[in-house]
């Protein structure tokens, strides 16, 4: 991860399909590798990893779906580190998907399917960047003119009512993601 | 019956060849997109160049809903994200997952100037199109 892309592909536009609802992900024999945690465990020598990547391959399907109302999000920040520095319009969205993966020497493989189950997930457009310094005039003309209006909360705790009384329905169990982030996951 | 299948195999070979040869890691491309240049710190990995937006009410372990759920800087497009869990058909693994798929055009680096006696590949601003998935 040299470049700060956490495992980022490029691949074909056709491996996308995009309705008004929904958008559906097809592909197959990605290039990954297993790093077993993440992060990795601190360094034992100064500039050799202590830990071993399995090279991979993953295919998977995904559909991604829209739920509710769009929130508008205006740029809440001029500071480029900050997380409330972008545009768009995004739905709530539910995924479900069936994937596949092996190692690349054949050691290990498995496949599965995967869906949201009520964990969080959202879909929308969005500009971020230099497009959201270029265009922060566009952002007040309400181009946008079907979403809810949702300003950028500037803390957790102002964040819509709406989307909190539908959050606050579900109890929530904290499990491990890829190793790297916990994730909520709600019953 | 069995011809269909090998019928059905053929095809399916044919159509998943192509589009596996065609994924292209980042370092390959001639515009590199750009990481997002904040994140979440987490020691003691440091910086994540990434945010990881959950519901209201949720932080920690999230950040707010708000939060950029794009990994790249400089882009214009469309996004989806989501967080899962499953099992494998053996039931023997769970599976969890945080898969982002961005589609759009994006402001990235390529190397000014190609002859290698001018520089050692500084960068300069450069317009792209781009699908990337975060596995």
């Amino acid at each position: 991860m040299p470049n700060g892309l956490f495992w980022i592909v490029k691949v074909p536009d056709s491996a996308v399909q995009i309705t008004e609802d929904t958008l559906t992900i097809h592909l197959v024999d990605v290039p990954t590798v297993d790093a077993f945690t993440f992060p990795p465990p601190p360094q034992d020598v100064p500039g050799i990893s202590p830990f071993q990547l399995i090279p991979a391959k993953v295919s998977f399907d995904i559909t991604y779906t829209k739920t509710g109302n769009p929130r508008r999000i205006r740029p809440a920040s001029h500071d480029p580190l900050s997380p409330l520095n972008w545009a768009g319009q995004m739905w709530n969205a539910t995924n479900s998907g069936t994937f596949s993966l092996a190692y690349n020497d054949g050691t290990f493989s498995a496949s599965g399917s995967f869906d949201s189950s009520g964990n969080f997930g959202e879909m929308g457009t969005e500009r971020n960047g230099s497009f959201v310094n270029h265009e922060e005039e566009a952002d007040n003309d309400d181009v946008e003119a079907t979403a809810q209006s949702l300003s950028l909360p500037l803390q957790p705790t102002q964040m819509s009512q709406l989307a909190a009384s539908e959050t606050a329905k579900q109890p929530a169990k904290v499990v491990l993601l890829k190793g790297r982030v916990p994730v909520k996951v709600t019953y | 019956m069995r011809s269909r299948l090998v019928y059905l195999l053929f095809f399916l070979l044919a159509f998943s060849v192509p589009l596996g040869a065609q994924i292209e890691p980042i370092p390959n491309l001639i515009v590199q997109p750009i990481p997002l240049p904040g994140g979440d710190i987490s020691p003691p990995y440091g910086l994540y160049n990434q945010f990881f937006p959950g519901p209201p009410g949720a932080t920690p372990p999230f950040d707010p809903i708000n939060a950029d759920p794009q990994g790249i800087t400089n882009f214009r497009g469309v996004t989806a994200m989501g967080y899962t869990s499953g099992m494998t058909k053996d039931k023997q693994y769970v599976v969890i997952t945080d898969i982002r798929v961005y589609q759009g055009e994006y402001i990235g680096g390529e190397i000014a100037d190609p002859n290698p006696m001018n520089s050692a590949g500084a960068t300069r601003s450069a317009h792209a199109h781009g699908t990337f998935v975060e596995i």
